[in-house]
C-alpha cells in the first residue's frame, strides 16, 4: 500500500541542516535547564552572601580609647560595695553614667558625649565590678561609640560622623572589636547596645513547648493512623484533616491561637506558652506525615515475628516498631522544628512582636523569637539597625542549617534499606 | 504549694508506686506457675497510671476554676464592698490586687488594690492547699486501689494497653479539633463580622480602607476586591512566572541530565531555598530587592515605579517557591515510565524533543497538581509580602505599582490598636476564612489531581 521510496540520503544538504537545526536546539534546550539550576543556586548564593557581607560587621564595634579618672570623679560608692552584692544599683546611684560623660567631654571636647554609646558607662562598670581598684586611679577604657559613629567607622555615614571618624582615627583612639554583647544582651533601642540573646531565649523556650507537645502527640497519632485505626469514615477523616493541615497557611495558625488561646481561654499574650502552643498545632501534621511514612517503612516481617511469639499488638508496635522506626521520625521532627523555629507570622498575630528588653525566665512571660525580633529591627528607620538585622539572620540561619545539617545526618546514619 | 510543685510530687508518688508493684510483682515469679498474664513492669504501669491520672486531671480542673473560686473569696470581704461596679476599672483593680497577692509585683496603682492584696493572698493561700490536699489524696487512694490489686491473676496488661489504646486515639483525635478550632474560630468571628459588613459588599466591594471606617456604612470602606486581586496578582502570576520556569527547568535538567554526582549535591543546594525562614526573604525583598525593581521602573520609564512593588515581592516569592515547584516535577517526571522515554529516544528523537513530546505531556498532570499547591503556598505567604509590599490596596496590573495582599491585611488589621471586636479587628477574621477557604479548595484539586495521575502509572 505504501509506495516504494529511496533510501534516506542522511548526506543531503536539507537532512543535515534539519538534523543540525534539530542539535542545536536539544543544545539551547539543556543549557536553558543548566541556567535555571545556576540562576536558583546563584539566588541562594546572592541571598546568602548579601546576609554575611551586611551582617558581618554586626558582630564587631567601633570603640574609643575614653581616658578616665575614677579617683578624681569622686563617685559615692566605696570598693567594698562594689565587692557585695547590689554592686550594679550602687555604681548607677553614685552617677557613674554622668562621670563617664564628664569624662568624654573632657577627653574630646565639647559634644564628647554624644560621641559615646548611650552603653559606655556600663562597660566603664564591668570594668570596675572585675577590678575595684580602678576606682582610686586614672585608667583608659574602650567604650562602644554612639551608633552614627559606629555605622561611619563601619561603613560610609553621614558626613558629620564621617569627619568625627577621620578626627578619632588620626588620634589613634579608634578601635574595632568583637562585640560581646551581641550574643548576651536583649533588644534595646540604641543599636550598639542591642543583643540576640533575649530573643534567642525566647525562641528557646518556645520551641520547647512546640516541642513537647507536637512530638509526643505526633508520633502517638503516626502510629494510631499507620499500625491500629481501622479503615473507616472517622480514620478518613482524621487523614484528611491532618493533610490538610500540613498545607494551610501558617498565619491561620495564628488567627487560631489569637481566638482560642487569647481570646477564649485568656492565656497571656506574647508569652512563648501561647507561641508554642500555637507552633505545635502547626508542627503536628508534619510530624505525623512524616512518622507514619517511616513506619509505613519497617517491614511487615518484623510485627509478624513479635505476634507469632506472643506479643501484644501493643508490644509489636512499642518494643519493636516504634524503635526501627525513630530514626525516620526524628529527622521528620527536625525538620518540623526548623520550620517552626523560622516561623513570624503565626507569632505576630499572638502579640510577639512588643518591645522585650528583658529575656524571659518564665513560659508566661511576655517573648520574643529570634525572626520576630529581625522583623523589628527591619522595621527600624535607624541605620545601626541594618548591621544588625542582617547579623541577627546570620545567627537564625546558622542554627537552621545545623538543625538540617543534623536531620540529614541522622537520615543518612541510621536510614535502613529492608 | 505550687501547681508545679504538686505535679511533682503526684509524679514523685506515681514513680514509688510504679517501683512498688514492679518489685511486688516480680516475687509472683516463682518456680511452678507456668503462665502469667502481665510482665512486672505492666503491673508497675497500671499502679502508676492511677496514681497520676487522677490528681493531674484534678489539677486540669481546678486551675481552670480555682481563680474565679479565689476571686469569689475575696469579693466577700469587707474591703471589697469598696471597689467599682463591674467593668473595666474593677476588672483592672481586682488583676493588680491579684498580681501584688501573689508577690509577682511590688507598686500598686490603685490604693484599692493595695487593700485587697492580703485577702488575695489568703485566699490563694487557703484554695492552694485544699488543691494541694485533694491532689495527694487522690494519688494515695488511686495509687494505694490499684496496689492492692496486684495479683497473679489480674491481667495488668490489658488494663494498661487499653489506656495506651486511648491515648493513642486521642492522640490522632487532637488533628481534627485543631482543623475543627481553625473552622469555628474563623466562623465565629465572621460571622461577627458579616453581622456589621454585609457578605456581598465585602466579598465585592472594590474599595478598601480600613484605616477609615465609617461608623454608619462600614462596608462601603471594606470590600475585598482589590486585595482578593492583588494576592491573585503577586501569589499566581508573578511568583509562578518566576516559579514555574526555574522549577520546571531545574527538574528536567537534575533528572534528565545532570551526573548523579552532580544531582546528588545540587538537589540539596536548591531545596536549602526551601528552608530559608520567609522573614529573611522578606528582609532581602525590602532591603535589596525592591530598590533594585524601582530603579529598573524608573529607568524604563514607568510613573508610578513604587520601591513597594508587586514585582519585588511577588519575584522573591517566586524563588522561594523554586525548590517546591523543582521536587513536585521531579517526582511526577519520576512516575512517567522509563519505557516511554526509551521508545521515543528509539524512534530517533533528540533528548529535548522527548522531553517535551513525550515526557512532559505525560507529567502534566503531577506537574499542574505541583503547581497549584504552589499557588497556594504562594497565596498564604506572609513574611515576604508583609515586609516587601505595600499597604494599600490598588486594582492595577502593573507590576512596579504597589499593591497589597490578604495575609498582609491581616497582620495589619491585628496588630494596630483596635479592640478586639471592631469591624476592624474582625476583617481580619473575614479575610483569614476566606484565605483558608481558597487555599483548602486548591489544595483538595490539587492533591486530587496528583492522586488521580499517580494511580494511572502504577
Amino acid at each position: 500500500m505504501s509506495k516504494s521510496r529511496l533510501p534516506t540520503d542522511w548526506k543531503a544538504a536539507s537532512v543535515q541542516r534539519r538534523t543540525r537545526r534539530r542539535y542545536a536546539a536539544e543544545r539551547r534546550f539543556r543549557l536553558m535547564g543548566l541556567a535555571a539550576v545556576w540562576l536558583s543556586a546563584g539566588f541562594l548564593a546572592f541571598l546568602l552572601v548579601s546576609m554575611v557581607s551586611e551582617g558581618l560587621s554586626g558582630f564587631r564595634q567601633a570603640r574609643v580609647t575614653l581616658p578616665i579618672d575614677l579617683a578624681a570623679a569622686k563617685l559615692a560608692v566605696t570598693p567594698q560595695q562594689v565587692r557585695g552584692r547590689g554592686a550594679d544599683l550602687a555604681l548607677a546611684g553614685a552617677g557613674l553614667e554622668g562621670a563617664v560623660d564628664r569624662a568624654a567631654t573632657q577627653a574630646f571636647g565639647p559634644g564628647g558625649a554624644d560621641l559615646i554609646s548611650d552603653g559606655a558607662w556600663l562597660v566603664v562598670r564591668d570594668a570596675i565590678e572585675a577590678d575595684p581598684a580602678l576606682l582610686r586611679r586614672r585608667t583608659t577604657i574602650a567604650v562602644p561609640v554612639a551608633s552614627a559613629i559606629d555605622v561611619a567607622a563601619k561603613h560610609d555615614g553621614t558626613p558629620a560622623a564621617e569627619a568625627i571618624v577621620t578626627r578619632l582615627k588620626a588620634r589613634g583612639v579608634l578601635t574595632m572589636g568583637w562585640s560581646a554583647g551581641f550574643l548576651t544582651a536583649a533588644d534595646a533601642t540604641d543599636p550598639t547596645r542591642v543583643g540576640i540573646w533575649g530573643a534567642l531565649k525566647g525562641s528557646l523556650l518556645t520551641m520547647a513547648v512546640t516541642i513537647a507537645l507536637a512530638f509526643p502527640i505526633g508520633v502517638l497519632a503516626a502510629l494510631y493512623l499507620e499500625e491500629y485505626a481501622p479503615r473507616n469514615r472517622w480514620t478518613d477523616l482524621i487523614e484528611v484533616s491532618i493533610n490538610n493541615l500540613a498545607a494551610v497557611p501558617s498565619i491561620i495558625f495564628g488567627l487560631l491561637g489569637l481566638a482560642v488561646f487569647l481570646g477564649t481561654f485568656h492565656l497571656p499574650r506574647s508569652a512563648p506558652l501561647v507561641g508554642g502552643l500555637t507552633l505545635a498545632l502547626m508542627t503536628m501534621p508534619v510530624i505525623v506525615i512524616t512518622g507514619r511514612n517511616a513506619i509505613k517503612a519497617v517491614p511487615p516481617s518484623i510485627r509478624d515475628a513479635a505476634l507469632a511469639v506472643g506479643a501484644s499488638p501493643v508490644q509489636v508496635v512499642f518494643d519493636h516498631v516504634l524503635p526501627l522506626a525513630l530514626p525516620g521520625i526524628l529527622t521528620g521532627t527536625i525538620i518540623g522544628m526548623a520550620r517552626a523555629l523560622g516561623e513570624t507570622a503565626p507569632l505576630l498575630m499572638i502579640g510577639m512582636r512588643a518591645f522585650i528588653a528583658a529575656p524571659p525566665s518564665r513560659l508566661t512571660d511576655p517573648a520574643t523569637v529570634l525572626p520576630v525580633q529581625i522583623f523589628l529591627w527591619s522595621d527600624d528607620i535607624d541605620r545601626g539597625f541594618v548591621e544588625k538585622t542582617s547579623a541577627a539572620i546570620i545567627v537564625l540561619l546558622v542554627v537552621l542549617l545545623a538543625m538540617n545539617g543534623l536531620a540529614i545526618y541522622l537520615r543518612n546514619r541510621f536510614e535502613t534499606r529492608w | 504549694m505550687s501547681a508545679l510543685a504538686v505535679a511533682i510530687v503526684v509524679f514523685g508518688l506515681a514513680l514509688i508506686g510504679w517501683l512498688a508493684a514492679r518489685m511486688r510483682a516480680a516475687t509472683f515469679r516463682t518456680p511452678g506457675r507456668a503462665r502469667f498474664t502481665a510482665l512486672p513492669v505492666h503491673y508497675g504501669y497500671f499502679v502508676g497510671i492511677c496514681a497520676l491520672v487522677p490528681p493531674l486531671v484534678f489539677l486540669a480542673t481546678w486551675s481552670l476554676t480555682a481563680p474565679a473560686l479565689v476571686t469569689d473569696a475575696v469579693l466577700a470581704t469587707p474591703a471589697a464592698a469598696a471597689l467599682p461596679p463591674p467593668g473595666f476599672e474593677r476588672a483592672s483593680i481586682l488583676s493588680e490586687a491579684r498580681e501584688l497577692g501573689a508577690g509577682r509585683s511590688y507598686g500598686a496603682f490603685h490604693d484599692l488594690s493595695a487593700k485587697l492584696a492580703p485577702a488575695y493572698a489568703a485566699a490563694q493561700h487557703r484554695y492552694d492547699w485544699i488543691a494541694t490536699a485533694i491532689a495527694l489524696l487522690l494519688a494515695f487512694a488511686g495509687g494505694g486501689l490499684a496496689f492492692t490489686r496486684v495479683r497473679p491473676d489480674f491481667a495488668a496488661r490489658t488494663q494498661v494497653e487499653r489506656v495506651v489504646m486511648l491515648l493513642l486515639l486521642a492522640a490522632s483525635l487532637i488533628a481534627i479539633l485543631t482543623t475543627i478550632g481553625i473552622v469555628a474560630s474563623l466562623l465565629y468571628e465572621s460571622a461577627r463580622f458579616f453581622r456589621i459588613v454585609p457578605i456581598g459588599e465585602f466579598l465585592f466591594g472594590t474599595h478598601w480602607s480600613p484605616q477609615v471606617i465609617d461608623a454608619r456604612d462600614p462596608g462601603a470602606s471594606l470590600g475585598a476586591v482589590p486585595l482578593f486581586w492583588g494576592t491573585f496578582f503577586i501569589g499566581a502570576v508573578i511568583a509562578m512566572a518566576v516559579a514555574i520556569p526555574f522549577g520546571l527547568m531545574s527538574a528536567i535538567y537534575l533528572t534528565q541530565y545532570a551526573h548523579a554526582r552532580t544531582r546528588a549535591w545540587l538537589k540539596p543546594v536548591l531545596e536549602m531555598l526551601a528552608g530559608v525562614p520567609t522573614v529573611v526573604y522578606g528582609y532581602f525583598a525590602a532591603l535589596t530587592v525592591a530598590p533594585a525593581v524601582r530603579e529598573l521602573g524608573v529607568a524604563l520609564g514607568v510613573a508610578n515605579a513604587s520601591s513597594e512593588s508587586a514585582l519585588a515581592a511577588g519575584a522573591v516569592m517566586g524563588i522561594m517557591i523554586i525548590p517546591f515547584v523543582s521536587s513536585m516535577a521531579d517526582d511526577s517526571i519520576a512516575a512517567v515510565p522509563a519505557s516511554m522515554r526509551d521508545g521515543s529516544l528509539a524512534m530517533g528523537a533528540t533528548q529535548s524533543e522527548t522531553i517535551r513530546r513525550v515526557i512532559l505531556p505525560a507529567a502534566l498532570p503531577g506537574v499542574v497538581g505541583g503547581i497549584l499547591l504552589a499557588v497556594s503556598r504562594a497565596i498564604g505567604e506572609t513574611m515576604i509580602v508583609v515586609m516587601a509590599a505595600s499597604g494599600v490596596a490598588t486594582l492595577t496590573a502593573n507590576p512596579f505599582a504597589s499593591t497589597t495582599t490578604v495575609t498582609k491585611q491581616i497582620v495589619d488589621l491585628l496588630t494596630g490598636e483596635a479592640e478586639f471586636d471592631s469591624a476592624k479587628t474582625l476583617a481580619a477574621f473575614a479575610l483569614g476564612l476566606t484565605l483558608f477557604v481558597i487555599t483548602l479548595a486548591l489544595n483538595i484539586v490539587a492533591l486530587t489531581v496528583v492522586k488521580r495521575y499517580r494511580e494511572a502509572y502504577e
